[in-house]
Parts: C-alpha cells; sequence; structure tokens
C-alpha cells in the first residue's frame, strides 16, 4: 500500500484521479440516463442525469425497430469462433515459428512482421472483389476469415510466437524422451504453460472483432446479418435523423454486458497482459 | 538397421520441417490468400479508371498517383490531416497512458477501480463510444457544452468547426484507446524490480530522477511498442471519423483510411482509390521502420 | 448459414404449395425491394400492392427491406458491385442520371407496353423526363411530390399569428414572413426552434434540398446547361435569408444541433407529403401550406423519386412484372395517400384529394398545386462527385461570420469543371 504523506496529500491525490475519470465515466452514465429519456426530453435544455419520467419501454422498442436479439448473437457468434480459431491457427503457427526449425521459417516470420501493421483499409478494396468471386457477399465469412487471416491473425501469431520463444525448452525434452509427436507436445505441453498469452490474445482478437466496422459495413446488407457496432449506427429514423433515445438504450444493451464481465474478470485480464509478454 | 534397408525413415530434419510447414500453413496460405494476394491486386488496380457502379475499367497508368500528388489538392489536405490526427493523437495518448500507469502501478485504497475505469472505454465498441460522444458534443444542447456553461464557458460547436472537430475527434479517441496503453505500461512498471528504485533512493535521488534515471528507460521497449501500435492505430482510423464528422466540416477531419472508403464505395471510383491504399501502406511502412531504426540506434534494447 | 435457411424456408414454402394446389411445380420466388421508408403507414400499404401480385401470382413473394435515406445511394451501390443486387428498389430523382448512365437499370418499356390496362401515355411526360432515354424506360415515377410547408398550428395559435396558409391564400406568404414568425416562434428556454431543413439534414447531404426552393424562388438556380448559379446575386440574398435565421435570428435549427418538427421541437418545417405518416400521433395541430414566394414569386420544386428494376437482378423479367404492377393506375392511386403521382388520371381524379385521412383536400390541393407548377429538384449525371465537391465549400458557410457571396463563389468554383 502507498503510503500518503497527509491526509491533504490524499485529498489531492484522490480528487485528481477522480477529474481525470470524468471523461471515462460520465459518457456511460449519460447514455444510461438518456436511455430512459423521451425523446422530447433528451432535446429539453435542463441538464439532468435522472430523467423526469422513465421510459423503460425505450428499451422493448430497440427489438422491435430491429432485429437487435439477432444482431447481438450475430455478434456473439462471429467474435466466438473469430477468437477461438485465431487462438487455433495462431498458437501453432507461432509454436512451429518459435520452436522449430525448418528451411523457409526465417522469410516467414520476416514477411509476416513486415505485415504486422497493414490496416485492413489497404486491402478492403480486393478483398472486396474476392469475397464477390466466391459468393460469399453478405455472408458473415468475410468477417470471420479477414479477421483471422488479415493484420489481427499476424499480430496473434507473432504475440504467441513471442512467448513461445521465451519458454524454458526444458519442459519439452521430457516429453520428447516420453515419446510424444510434435502435435503432441504442443498440444498436452506447450498449449496449457501458455495460458496467460492464450487469455490475452483471445481478448485482443475478440474486442477486435466486437469493434469491426469496415467489414460490416462494406460485406452485409441484409439487416438480419448486421453486427452489433453497424445495428448501433443504423437507429435513425426512416429519412435518417437519430433517435436518440433508442439509440442509448440499445448502446446501452450492447456496452452494459461486456463491461460487467470485463469488470468481474479484470484482475485476470490485466495479470494475463502482465504474464504473456505482450508488452513486448 | 534392417528395416532401414528396406524403407528408409524419413530424416528427422525434414520431418521436422514437415511437421513444422503443416503447423504454419493455415496461417500461411489464408495470409496469402486474404492478405498478399490482395496486396498485389490492389496494386493493379491503382493503374486502372475503374467506376464501381458500372464495373467498367481501363488501363491508365500512372494518373491516379499523378491525380492524388498533383492534380487533386484535396488529397494533400487529407494527408496532412492524418499526420495531425497523429501527430496530436499518440503524443497525447503515450503521456496520459504513462502517468496513468505510473500513479496506478502500485496499490493503494481504490486502485483497482480507478484501473476498472479508464480501461472500460477499451472493452467497448467503438462505435458505441463515437455515438455516445458525438451525442454528448452536439453543439449548444449537447451535455459538454451544458457542463461548460455551468462553469460560465461558451462551448464551440465542436464537432462543426474545422479545427474544433478535430480536436474532439483526437480527444474522445484517447479517451478510448489510453485505457490499453496504461494496462501495458502498468504491466511493464510493474515487472521493474523494486529493489533498483530503492538503491536509487538510498543514493537520494529525487522521484523524479529516479523515474528519469531508472524507471523510463527500462521501460524503452515497452514504449516502442506501443508507439508503433498507436502510430499505426491512428492512421487506420475511421470508425470516429465515420460516425462523428463524415470527414468534415470543410474536409477538416478527412483522412486517410476514411478517404480511401469515401472514394471506392461512395464515389465509385475504385483505380483512385487503390492508389489511395498503396500511399497508405507506403506510409505505414515508412513509419514504422523509421521508428524501429530510431529507437535502435537510441541503444540497445 | 442465412443462406441455408434461406433455402430451407424456400423448399417448405414450395412444398406448402405443391400440397396446397395439385400439379403445380412452381418453386416459390421472392423479389427483394429495396426502400428508404421506415414508417409502418408505408410499409403496410406497400405490403398490400404485394399481396394483390400474389394473389395473381401465388408462387411470388415480395420483401421490402428498409435502408435508411442517409446511406440508401451508397448501399445500393455496394450491393450492385458486389454482386448481390435487389430486384427493384426505390432511387431519388438526384441519382437517376448517375444510374441511368452506368447502365445498372433495367430497360422496362417492353413489359410496361404489354402489359394490360397499363396505359402508359397516361404518365405524365414531364415526370418521366429523368427516367427515359431513346425509347427505354428505365424506371417510373411512384412519388412526385412538392416540397411544402408543415407548420406547427398550436404554437401560431399560442402566440396569435396567422396561419401559413391563410397568409398564402392572401398572397403574404413570403420566405421573408417565414423568417419573422420562425424568430417569433422560436423559444430557447423551451428548446423549440423556430425553423427545420429537410429531415433536419439541411447541412448534409441534403444541402440543395434546403437551399433550391429559397434561391429559386428569389429567381435563381443551382445550375443550368453546365455553368453554375449558386453564386448570382439572387442566390446569394436567398442563402443570406436563411444564414440570417441561423445565426442573428437564431430561429432556424442550425448545423450540429437536433430540433424535431415531428416531435414539437420546430414551429415549420419544408418537407414532403410522404411525411404526414410521422404525424399520426403528433401531440399538437398542424397544417400545410405550400412553399412561401420570393422576389421571383412563388415557384415549387419537386423531389422525385422512382421504382427501378436492377438490370443485373437474378429474376429480371418478373421484376419488371411486379414494376408494371405496381404503377398500374390502380396501384398508383393506392399510392397517392403518401406519394403524389405521375398519373395525369390519379392526380386528376377528384377522389385523390381525399386519398389521405389525415389530410384535408383543402391540403391536398396545395400538394396537387405544387405538382402542377413545379420543376424537379436538380440532378447531373456527376452528382454524387457534385456533392462531394460542394460538401466541404458549404461546410464554411455554416457560421456566424461566413462570408455568403465568397462561399457560394467557392462552391461553384469546384463544382464548375464538374458540371
Amino acid at each position: 500500500m502507498t503510503r500518503f504523506r497527509s491526509p491533504a496529500v490524499r485529498a489531492c491525490w484522490y480528487l485528481s484521479l477522480a477529474i481525470l475519470a470524468v471523461p471515462f465515466v460520465f459518457p456511460f452514465l449519460w447514455m444510461l440516463s438518456s436511455a430512459v429519456k423521451s425523446q422530447a426530453e433528451i432535446f429539453s435544455p435542463a441538464l439532468s442525469l435522472l430523467p423526469e419520467t422513465w421510459h423503460w419501454e425505450n428499451y422493448a422498442e430497440v427489438f422491435r425497430y430491429q432485429p437487435f436479439a439477432r444482431q447481438y448473437a450475430n455478434s456473439l457468434y462471429i467474435a466466438g469462433l473469430v477468437t477461438a480459431g485465431t487462438l487455433f491457427i495462431s498458437s501453432l503457427a507461432g509454436y512451429a515459428l518459435a520452436r522449430i526449425r525448418f528451411a523457409g521459417s526465417g522469410l516467414l516470420l520476416l514477411v509476416l512482421i513486415s505485415a504486422l501493421m497493414m490496416p485492413e483499409e489497404v486491402t478492403i478494396i480486393p478483398n472486396f472483389f474476392l469475397m464477390k468471386q466466391l459468393g460469399l457477399m453478405n455472408t458473415h465469412m468475410p468477417l470471420i476469415l479477414l479477421p483471422m487471416f488479415g493484420s489481427q491473425g499476424v499480430m496473434a501469431t507473432f504475440l504467441m510466437r513471442q512467448y513461445f520463444t521465451a519458454l524454458p525448452p526444458e519442459l519439452e525434452e521430457a516429453a520428447r524422451m516420453d515419446g510424444l509427436s510434435r502435435f503432441g507436445i504442443f498440444w498436452k505441453v506447450a498449449l496449457p504453460l501458455s495460458r496467460p498469452a492464450l487469455a490475452a490474445v483471445g481478448i485482443i482478437t475478440f474486442l477486435y472483432s466486437w469493434n469491426l466496422f469496415l467489414e460490416p459495413l462494406v460485406f452485409l446488407s441484409d439487416i438480419e446479418l448486421f453486427t452489433l457496432p453497424l445495428a448501433l449506427s443504423n437507429f435513425t429514423d426512416a429519412y435518417g435523423l437519430p433517435l436518440w433515445h433508442l439509440q442509448m438504450a440499445a448502446t446501452s444493451l450492447a456496452v452494459v454486458p461486456i463491461l460487467v464481465v470485463y469488470i468481474a474478470a479484470q484482475r485476470q485480464i490485466v495479470e494475463s497482459f502482465a504474464l504473456s509478454g505482450v508488452k513486448g | 538397421m534392417k528395416a532401414a534397408a528396406i524403407r528408409p525413415p524419413i530424416p528427422l530434419r525434414t520431418r521436422e520441417a514437415l511437421v513444422g510447414w503443416l503447423f504454419v500453413s493455415p496461417v500461411t496460405i489464408g495470409f496469402l490468400i486474404f492478405f498478399v494476394g490482395p496486396l498485389i491486386a490492389v496494386l493493379g488496380y491503382s493503374l486502372t479508371e475503374w467506376n464501381l457502379l458500372s464495373q467498367q475499367s481501363s488501363f491508365v497508368g500512372m494518373d491516379n498517383y499523378a491525380d492524388a500528388l498533383g492534380r487533386n489538392p484535396e488529397f494533400w489536405t487529407v494527408l496532412r490531416n492524418s499526420l495531425v490526427f497523429a501527430a496530436g493523437l499518440v503524443p497525447l495518448n503515450m503521456v496520459l497512458a504513462l502517468t496513468l500507469a505510473v500513479a496506478l502501478s502500485r496499490p493503494f485504497r481504490g486502485v483497482v477501480i480507478f484501473r476498472t475505469v479508464f480501461f472500460a472505454p477499451v472493452v467497448t465498441a467503438a462505435v458505441a463510444w463515437a455515438i455516445v460522444w458525438t451525442f454528448l458534443l452536439q453543439g449548444e444542447s449537447g451535455a459538454v457544452n451544458q457542463g461548460l456553461a455551468l462553469l460560465g464557458i461558451d462551448g464551440p460547436n465542436w464537432l462543426r468547426h474545422p479545427d474544433w472537430a478535430m480536436f474532439a475527434v483526437i480527444v474522445t479517441r484517447v479517451f478510448k484507446t489510453v485505457g490499453l496503453n496504461m494496462i501495458l505500461y502498468i504491466a511493464a512498471l510493474q515487472s521493474i524490480p523494486r529493489d533498483y528504485e530503492e538503491a536509487a533512493r538510498l543514493e537520494g535521488a529525487s522521484g523524479w530522477q529516479v523515474f528519469r534515471m531508472i524507471t523510463w528507460p527500462l521501460l524503452a521497449p515497452t514504449t516502442l511498442v506501443i508507439m508503433v501500435i498507436t502510430v499505426v492505430g491512428s492512421l487506420k482510423v475511421f470508425d470516429h471519423i465515420y460516425l462523428m464528422t463524415e470527414g468534415g466540416p470543410e474536409n477538416g477531419t478527412l483522412v486517410l483510411a476514411f478517404y480511401i472508403y469515401e472514394q471506392a464505395f461512395e464515389f465509385f471510383h475504385v483505380g483512385y482509390a487503390a492508389a489511395l491504399a498503396v500511399i497508405l501502406f507506403l506510409l505505414i511502412a515508412l513509419l514504422t521502420v523509421t521508428q524501429v531504426m530510431l529507437k535502435q540506434r537510441g541503444g540497445p534494447r | 448459414m442465412e443462406r441455408h435457411d434461406r433455402m430451407i424456408k424456400r423448399l417448405i414454402g414450395a412444398s406448402a404449395l405443391m400440397a396446397g394446389m395439385l400439379g403445380t411445380t412452381a418453386m416459390a420466388e421472392e423479389l427483394r425491394f429495396t426502400v428508404w421508408t421506415g414508417s409502418d403507414a408505408h410499409l403496410a400499404m406497400l405490403d398490400g400492392i404485394a399481396a394483390s401480385y400474389t394473389e395473381k401470382h401465388p408462387d411470388v413473394t415480395v420483401r421490402f427491406e428498409t435502408i435508411p435515406f442517409a446511406d440508401y445511394v451508397q448501399k445500393i451501390t455496394l450491393q450492385l458491385a458486389g454482386g448481390n443486387p435487389p430486384d427493384l428498389g426505390w432511387l431519388l430523382e438526384n441519382s437517376a442520371p448517375t444510374f441511368v448512365d452506368a447502365g445498372v437499370l433495367l430497360d422496362v418499356s417492353d413489359t410496361l407496353k404489354d402489359t394490360d390496362g397499363y396505359d402508359f401515355d397516361d404518365l405524365s411526360q414531364a415526370a418521366m423526363g429523368l427516367w427515359q432515354e431513346g425509347g427505354a424506360v428505365y424506371g417510373v415515377p411512384f412519388s412526385t411530390s412538392p416540397f411544402i410547408i408543415y407548420y406547427n398550428a398550436s404554437l401560431y395559435d399560442a402566440a396569435g399569428l396567422e396561419h401559413p396558409d391563410v397568409l398564402a391564400a392572401k398572397g403574404e406568404w413570403t420566405w421573408e414572413r417565414l423568417k419573422q414568425d420562425a424568430a417569433a416562434l422560436a423559444d430557447a428556454e423551451e428548446g423549440v426552434w423556430g425553423f427545420q431543413s429537410v429531415d433536419g439534414q439541411g447541412y448534409g447531404g441534403r444541402v440543395i434540398h434546403t437551399l433550391i426552393p429559397m434561391i429559386r424562388s428569389y429567381g435563381g438556380a443551382a445550375w443550368e446547361d453546365g455553368t453554375c448559379g449558386l453564386s448570382s446575386d439572387e442566390a446569394v440574398e436567398a442563402v443570406a435569408l436563411y444564414h440570417d435565421m441561423i445565426f442573428k435570428d437564431r430561429s432556424a435549427v442550425p448545423p450540429g444541433e437536433q430540433g424535431d418538427f415531428f416531435t414539437g421541437n420546430a414551429a415549420l418545417t419544408v418537407t414532403q407529403l410522404s411525411r404526414v405518416s410521422k404525424l399520426s400521433d403528433a401531440g399538437f395541430d398542424w397544417g400545410i401550406a405550400p412553399l412561401p414566394s420570393g422576389p421571383a414569386g412563388a415557384v415549387s420544386v419537386i423531389g422525385q423519386a422512382a421504382v427501378v428494376a436492377f438490370a443485373q437482378g437474378s429474376q429480371t423479367e418478373l421484376a419488371a412484372d411486379f414494376l408494371a404492377h405496381m404503377t398500374r393506375p390502380e396501384n398508383v392511386a393506392v399510392m397517392a395517400e403518401f406519394f403524389p403521382p405521375a398519373r395525369l388520371s390519379v392526380l386528376e381524379d377528384e377522389a385523390f384529394l381525399s386519398s389521405n385521412a389525415a389530410v384535408t383536400s383543402a391540403q391536398m390541393k396545395i400538394v396537387a398545386e405544387g405538382i402542377a407548377n413545379g420543376s424537379v429538384a436538380p440532378g447531373h449525371i456527376a452528382y454524387p462527385q457534385i456533392e462531394s465537391a460542394m460538401r466541404p465549400k458549404f461546410d464554411a458557410l455554416w457560421k456566424p461570420d461566413a462570408d455568403v457571396k465568397a462561399v457560394l463563389e467557392d462552391v461553384c468554383a469546384a463544382i464548375e469543371p464538374l458540371l
């Protein structure tokens, strides 16, 4: 425990942190409060966190306005699939790049690293035509394939490789003596040891997929197929004027569950980042 | 050895190589199809005039590049905006991240709450964050300006003023992403052995000196990673711009990533957009390499 | 997976049909029809028209898909370019030249002429202008809707002001008068604005729809025959009036601010007949008036939208047939409730004046007169480019100290090469 030199110092310390926290907390509070206001009250000039009358029906209206439950499920299953898939292939490749000596591995690593920082905006146009040719327009496949194999997948592979490189090789030797195959060593020894890295990479990947906006915007046209970010940007009246009360209710629904999971698991999340070597 | 005479075993090295390639094949094949292929294709596209709507294209050589670099004054505005965005966002983000990390790396009552608060926007969908801030930053009726009015400040029409719009987008983006950098710095700070600092303290170094002489150099590798990630992240910003300003007002927030999207998918100029994508690629490659080289010349990692 | 679902649904639908009508082996077909309205009233009306088609063609269903107005053209383009085209859709007048030129619209002239009882010549030639080229017909307007003024009668009465339609009848309804009324009715304390631009989007994609009614009634034009008219003295005078409303009187909803006429937060707005559906549960009295007149007299500006079929669709014949069905005289009469028609027979019929229960026949007359005297909002083959060139220049207008003339000259300089 840090000890404060005097109560005054302590008060200053907490006060300055609290002021810094305002722009991080206030948007959530304002969002939750606007979600239960009427559209008319939202525009009234009186600034109040508590609504005059509570419009809980805004939440029900969100589901009437768009197939929001379906869109929520889309986002969850896509992010889940992308995370599981990325973890599997990136740990497999990361392990090989760290532990197995094979011709071309150095070159491959170099090529992958050079792609590490390339945003999807660079390749979105050709990928658009590629997906068209594969008949995957207006499906979820681009949203699954591109994060797994684009720069995000490369990033995951690189992080896994870094972690495996730092793992003491002695741990594997024993398994090798026992006659385990390479895959056996990977699956039964290396992978269980890399839990912190898997957790960190998993979280990064999940959030990446969860946040994805450009890809759904370009590849999806059917409202039933929308993911949350796209659905959230869609709460306007027929002529494009934002319906702020529904907008805020929907945003609350999208944000709060993830926030709760995060708060419940925040210690593990911070630890996994600390242990994983993501720090570089 | 008898069996070997009948069927020679695959040498260990070959077998290892096979297994190695097998392990990396999913990533490699996908990478070739969805990244390397498109990257080559985008180079090809950039040499054509291609209308997305009518699907007609013709070869025009370097015309699109000439358009961007010479004929179209918009491009330089866009490039300038992208660099202003990065130059504003990166230092602000890193200084804030480090400040928060130093403040929150040691335990004190409530530290977990503060860490949670500053990290919360990171786990919030970027779209949600941008939408809520757009709502807060509305001209006179927005909560931010109403709050400022209580303090007697007449706030600007944030998202409708060319200079303030850029400022607003940068700052809200920093709030969204600073938590991740903070956590990475906290992890790095916590891995620095306490004795280093205590030894320096015993020799009478001030808090600032300890930070300057011991902590900061030890953080260098983390700083490099964070800097590269943040610079690249700032150049690919799309959703914040799309949702908060659409590149306006007066093109004041028109940045490269959004400009590419707009040219390709709103104005149907596939060829020109591809040329812009190539330029973005080169820009990012250049910046990444420069940063790594600068850092390496600065001293061994 | 979705595709799978749809396939299963289709199979179920098909087998049900086969069970129901022995001997018919036709597969169920679905036409996808994109629209920008999300209004329940509009969609119910459209579904009704689709149902009457399904009666005659039991194997065909029509699915109306709502794409928000602001993203409409872009989404349609993505679907066309992505090889996932809708079969039919609505299209706004300003997109017509671009889409016709790109060759993505289906020529439906033969289908229309071969359809019994279609009466092609009944379509107003003026209204068909944008949608015909040579002998080809690329769309049929379902809405030829003049911009009109909606006003909040409760606010007018509370302030003791004369209603705009009354003023119009006396010939006193001018933009100057509208400006005065808006200033008198705006009430910042209550969060009430005087005037709201078209659908609240007068500063972005619809700046032309907002300014053109004013500019034309002052004797100006957006562009004509390749020259930009936005910087003419007449146009500058008109735009300056609006600029004063925003920044001097603070009566018009400024950019970055939202005040909604339809929830009672603005006293006046300029819009079209179809928005009546948004007033079904309005908590205030409202009325309709023609556009105010200016120094150049009273003008009327028409926003037009047509039904088109897309050439890349997989069932173009069926799509063309449904297009013909939808724009037959009897269905045009149905749609006239919200969308003033391009058919002379419907327009001239007394029944048109009472087609919408929420709108009095006196009010509907204002609409009809608007159509008769109006000309369509400006369009251009390079409209997307023009719009993108205009937008950043127009942004400079929305500042308190903007030099209106200089800004409009900038706008013209930016778009002249494209005209």
